[in-house]
């Protein structure tokens, strides 16, 4: 397997088929005499500011943190919880399990007061 | 027998929806100051549009992705950043531009100036988004669309001499102004062959669950639809020519594009081109928006569907909300709706292979359309007209400010 180009930015599916977000970093772990092991996915715009410039992903930490949202934040998802990769990524975990949907929800208390928003 | 009925709504609603404020200005002025000599742009354009179309459907067929989320997860963010910035500037400047487009439209049949209508037609495109399901929106504004058809008859009874249409179709040197031929030529195709056109639509094939079987439907809207779409801009060039450019009059304002409808459609001439520029514009703006939403959610990996209730995908419904309200803050600073609509037009060309070349790349790939790749033939004609175009766009457009 290909880590930057199965798994990186790929679509990550929860286990009722409903988007969790994109695979913004990937963790590893580094072992004595051995070859690193992928331990987790991370999910979040920290992360993935944090690619483009490290400040960009502090600067986003904080944003996350002034809106009250950073809690939980970035989402890692053991990769044990993998169940298969490619195209999308799917994952045995519910959305509502993890923090990835702070934002999502946030929003959704405010457009539930607009008429019309279902 | 649902298929067949679903075919034909989506031929008769591409052809309603094709043309607005880009493809009416841009064909209007060529009509008027060329004649029939840029039929040939218009026919390379639809032949353009109508590939990646196809091709786009495909992927979405095929591999349930659409251009943008493909993109990301192919190429990487970095890479990624590129065409998503270029098409959501591309995608804001022409969402102020058809917004203009409506205004300029109500101010033509209440006499009320345009930058009044601007803050309601915001907010009407709004309300028809979040009230409306995909299909509504989709169907509903196409075939109100189907009044575009108008240029079409003003063109046919206008008897247009045959033997100098069918020279227009031949690419010509002009004996002058060539660089403003040239713009014209890059915008037309600008116009035409607008990126939002492609994820939108691959995103309107994810949201109507198309599968394999249903290529043959994707095909046949792509060409049919598209093909019969061009013959609609075809029609405002030659009704522009015949009526505009005999008399010399040049198209600098929408007023004055209103003029060619007079000879055909006499005193209901002006209502009609009114009806034609709002239904259309009013249409593109609703699709633009909904695909600067498309393009945000598809790649950060949001829940997205004009199908889901708006609660559902929060963040989908405040990012087409966020660029709604950004147009209408261009739109409201003042601005020339027409020369806003021709730079717009011609910075689609200049972005395109930004677009079309990675698009490329995954038609290729097994791994996300299987068998239905594209040949090497349709990939070596687009990757070297959307190089072309935008060689010819980056020549032009600054002589075109500087002149203009």
């Amino acid at each position: 397997m290909d880590l930057v180009c199965d798994l990186l930015d790929s679509l990550v599916i929860d286990r009722n088929g409903r988007e969790m977000g994109r695979v913004d970093g990937i963790v590893l772990e580094l072992r004595d005499g051995m070859p690193p092991l992928v331990s987790a996915l991370e999910i979040g715009p920290s992360v993935l500011g944090s690619r483009l410039h490290p400040a960009l992903g502090r600067w986003i930490a904080g944003l996350e943190q002034a809106f009250g949202v950073a809690n939980g934040r970035p989402v890692r998802i053991p990769f044990r919880h993998v169940l298969s990769i490619g195209p999308d990524i799917k994952v045995d975990l519910a959305i509502g399990q993890t923090a990835v949907g702070n934002i999502e929800d946030r929003l959704r208390a405010w457009i539930e007061k607009i008429p019309g928003a279902g | 027998m649902k298929k067949i009925g679903n075919l034909l709504l989506g031929v008769v609603t591409s052809i309603g929806g094709f043309v607005e404020v880009g493809s009416i200005s841009t064909s209007a002025q060529a009509g008027a100051d060329f004649g029939f000599a840029l039929l040939w742009a218009l026919a390379v354009a639809g032949a353009l549009l109508a590939m990646l179309v196809e091709m786009s459907g495909r992927l979405a067929s095929v591999s349930k992705h659409t251009v943008a989320g493909a993109v990301r997860a192919r190429f990487g963010f970095h890479f990624h950043l590129v065409p998503l910035i270029a098409e959501l500037l591309t995608d804001t400047l022409l969402l102020t531009a058809e917004i203009g487009g409506v205004a300029i439209a109500l101010k033509l049949v209440s006499g009320v100036g345009f930058q009044w209508w601007l803050l309601p037609v915001a907010a009407a495109g709004w309300l028809i988004i979040w009230l409306g399901s995909f299909a509504v929106i989709e169907d509903g504004l196409g075939l109100l669309g189907l009044v575009t058809l108008s240029f079409v008859i003003a063109a046919w009874r206008l008897h247009p001499p045959a033997a100098a249409l069918a020279r227009g179709f031949l690419p010509t040197v002009p004996d002058h102004d060539l660089a403003r031929y040239g713009f014209l030529a890059v915008s037309m195709v600008g116009a035409t062959v607008s990126p939002y056109l492609l994820n939108f639509y691959a995103s309107g094939a994810v949201e109507e669950k198309w599968t394999e079987p249903d290529l043959w439907i994707n095909r046949t809207t792509a060409f049919v639809g598209m093909g019969f779409g061009t013959i609609v801009s075809m029609g405002v060039l030659v009704t522009s020519a015949v009526v505009l450019g005999s008399r010399h009059i040049q198209v600098d304002s929408y007023e004055q594009a209103a003029l060619m409808f007079v000879p055909v459609f006499g005193r209901w001439a002006v209502l009609l081109f009114a009806l034609a520029l709002g239904i259309g514009c009013l249409g593109a703006a609703v699709e633009i928006a909904l695909n600067a939403g498309y393009l945000l959610a598809q790649a950060f990996g949001w829940s997205w569907g004009a199908e889901k209730k708006r609660r559902e995908a929060a963040r989908f419904s405040s990012a087409f909300t966020l660029v709604l309200v950004l147009a209408l803050a261009i739109a409201l600073t003042g601005f020339d709706p027409l020369r806003l609509t021709l730079i717009s037009v011609a910075l689609t060309v200049v972005i395109m292979p930004f677009v079309v070349l990675p698009f490329l790349v995954l038609m290729n790939d097994e791994d996300l359309v299987k068998h239905h790749t594209s040949g090497p033939a349709g990939n070596a004609v687009l990757a070297a007209l959307t190089i072309l175009g935008a060689i010819l766009a980056l020549v032009v457009i600054p002589l075109e400010i500087v002149g203009g």
